[in-house]
């Protein structure tokens, strides 16, 4: 990224605002350096990060073998089933783990410890379970929407702990921008609903302040909630000061998450009380369907206890909330119900962040918002060319920072989603039996994002947007039709079953798909302008701006996630 | 149900918000406005933006309320941006 090479101070000055000097004029080229310098990471943690709002859904569509249900049992009825299917499966375990289902899990999963290996300090084993049966239930080995979630915040092939410290940096530079955006931004409120079509870099500038200060909360809010969410990585040292104690630190972990360690067995043999009456109680408390988790630690045992956990239907926190019961006596030992204030903060902006607390419609709003970010920080990616491009001294021949730039620009902006694309294809297509098939999935995504870069660096820009475009919306648009080919799950027959989670992911998949297509007609139409020309094809839509191939007129446009009209 | 107030209350201020200006005026009646009625387009914007705020907040109450109408509002705005771009471009 040696974009800096271009001296900040010899960057012509935002011609948009004249007048603008002194505190503007310092916020416009922080804002434009910070939004530049990891901007492509953060195109590719925001777009990986919206897809993670449907993340359950995803899951779903990735694993066909995993039938739907019209109705789904009760949660106790099913935590029952689960927990007798255990006992023969994981008979020795200090400590399993029920997820339950609900309307956006069909099937219940579990995990549960086993003896570590090689000097590991943990190891758990893991199953998907019937709800109507509690019996195990196999699919394709695959990580489903979990990669794009692990992705937006620790990216891969590096330790988790780099990517997570990767993942910092970019917000605290997004932080920085929107913090600058704002302050350059002057006429916050004049402008609020203005757009010029037709006028270039103006244009430019007019969409991408619309798709930045629309959802301005939002974009403050994912930024800031998303470095708290890793705080106590990135901050350590409150916690190595004031946590001095095993006692503090136990409680420090209660504070956070509702996971129990499992304590000293007494070695007495005894029978697990039934779960299904504590999940009911837990029910009576909070509500139906308000259960999410039931883990037991120490089944089997006299010592044995069991945590009913709450769900974040309806609360706008992820801080622990449980029931804890005697395992063997079923007596309730204690009603877990609130943190102390700091972890109370913390839970809601995690909470927030994470948005697992809202129905369907909250849901899209927050997809169609963040779809929105994702368009913000790639129409400022883009702008920086554009802005530049008419200032080059040689149009055909421009320097190597803004080469680069324009090229990172294309391999992430309309690469990602072909890359996207690529490993839902290969969800798909890989053989179900292969080994690591997981992890191929995984390789595949890069493969093709590997390959979409060379594209963009190897042909002309113009070429290359478009191509890429093309290819995107292509793998989109037939991702349905691979999946009616190899699955027994074509979108009729989801479609007669009322099974929305996998009619909605190809649904959404052809909207992309459309949105891609949209986009390489507009840059493939667009005709450039006689350099400094002010008027450009108006049908076209194009701008002013552009010399030379590579510009892409209507993006700026096309990328708002608020819905097209 | 609730869902659909919020977000026709976030539409209707929003629009009303957008005809004060001007700019939206000329783009969309081929007019301007005027000051008086570009004034009261502007309060009953925000009256409308606030009665959203308490459809959102009674029903869902304060957490969860004020984050249904942020949604509500964001996607509200960009709807009426798409709305007075595609007007414009009638005109044009």
């Amino acid at each position: 990224m040696n974009a800096p090479q271009t001296n900040p101070a010899a960057s012509p000055a935002d011609r948009a605002k004249p007048a603008a000097r002194g505190i503007r004029q310092t916020m416009s080229d922080l804002h434009i350096w910070t939004g530049l310098l990891l901007g492509w990471l953060l195109f590719a943690m925001f777009l990986t990060g919206t897809v993670s709002y449907f993340k359950e859904e995803l899951s779903q569509w990735m694993r066909p073998e995993l039938a739907h249900r019209a109705e789904t049992p009760e949660p106790a009825v099913v935590a029952s089933r689960v927990a007798k299917a255990l006992e023969t499966l994981a008979p020795k375990t200090t400590q399993w783990s029920i997820g339950l289902t609900d309307d956006r899990h069909a099937v219940a999963n579990a995990f549960w410890r086993v003896p570590p290996k090689d000097g590991a300090q943990r190891a758990f084993k893991d199953a998907n379970f019937d709800p109507a049966t509690g019996e195990t239930v196999k699919a394709r080995e695959t990580l489903g929407g979990e990669f794009f979630y692990r992705f937006h915040f620790q990216f891969h092939y590096m330790p988790v702990r780099w990517g997570r410290w990767l993942a910092g940096v970019a917000a605290m530079f997004m932080l920085v921008a929107i913090v600058s955006g704002v302050i350059t931004h002057k006429k916050i409120f004049t402008d609020f609903f203005t757009f010029r079509w037709g006028k270039g870099q103006r244009s430019w500038l007019d969409a991408h302040n619309a798709l930045s200060v629309f959802g301005l909360p939002f974009h403050l809010m994912i930024t800031y909630t998303g470095l708290v969410t890793l705080m106590t990585l990135y901050m350590p040292w409150p916690e190595q000061v004031g946590i001095d104690s095993p006692a503090l630190k136990k409680e420090l972990t209660a504070q956070m998450n509702a996971f129990i360690q499992p304590g000293k067995p007494s070695g007495i043999a005894a029978p697990l009380a039934p779960v299904e009456a504590m999940v009911r109680e837990a029910e009576q408390r909070w509500g139906p369907h308000s259960v999410a988790r039931v883990t037991a630690i120490l089944p089997g045992d006299a010592a044995a206890r069991v945590a009913v956990s709450r769900g974040e239907i309806g609360r706008v926190s992820t801080s622990p909330q449980y029931l804890l019961f005697d395992g063997v006596s079923g007596r309730l030992l204690e009603d877990r119900n609130g943190v102390g204030p700091a972890a109370a903060t913390r839970g809601v902006m995690v909470g927030l962040h994470l948005g697992r607390f809202g129905d369907g419609a909250t849901r899209w709003l927050y997809f169609l918002v963040s779809l929105a970010g994702t368009a913000m920080v790639g129409t400022g990616l883009v702008m920086w060319t554009v802005k530049r491009r008419q200032k080059l001294s040689d149009p055909q021949r421009p320097h190597l920072g803004f080469l680069l730039v324009e090229r990172l620009n294309i391999a992430t902006i309309a690469g990602l989603p072909l890359a996207m694309a690529g490993l839902l294809w290969a969800n798909r297509l890989l053989p179900v039996e292969m080994a690591q098939r997981g992890a191929w999935e995984v390789h595949v995504f890069f493969i093709v994002w590997a390959v979409a870069t060379a594209h963009a660096l190897l042909r002309p820009a113009r070429r290359a947007w478009v191509e890429l475009f093309w290819a995107g919306a292509a793998a989109l648009a037939l991702l349905p039709v691979v999946s009616a080919l190899t699955t027994d799950r074509p979108m009729w027959r989801n479609m007669a079953q009322g099974d929305t989670a996998l009619v909605g992911v190809e649904l959404m998949c052809w909207a992309l798909g459309a949105l891609l297509a949209w986009l390489a007609l507009r840059t493939a139409r667009h005709q450039p302008a006689a350099r400094g020309a002010l008027r450009a094809s108006q049908k076209a839509g194009s701008s002013g701006v552009a010399t030379e191939p590579g510009f892409t007129g209507g993006m700026a446009l096309s990328q708002g996630g608020e819905g097209r009209p | 149900m609730s869902h659909l107030l919020c977000l026709t209350l976030n539409l209707a201020a929003f629009a009303a918000l957008a005809l004060a200006t001007e700019r939206a005026q000329v783009e969309v009646l081929g007019q301007r406005l005027p000051a008086g009625r570009s004034t009261a387009l502007r309060g009953a914007g925000w009256v409308l933006m606030l009665m959203g705020v308490a459809v959102a907040v009674s029903t869902w109450g304060w957490g969860l309320g004020l984050v249904e109408v942020s949604g509500y509002s964001s996607v509200a705005a960009g709807a009426v941006y798409l709305v007075l771009i595609a007007a414009q471009r009638r005109r044009a």
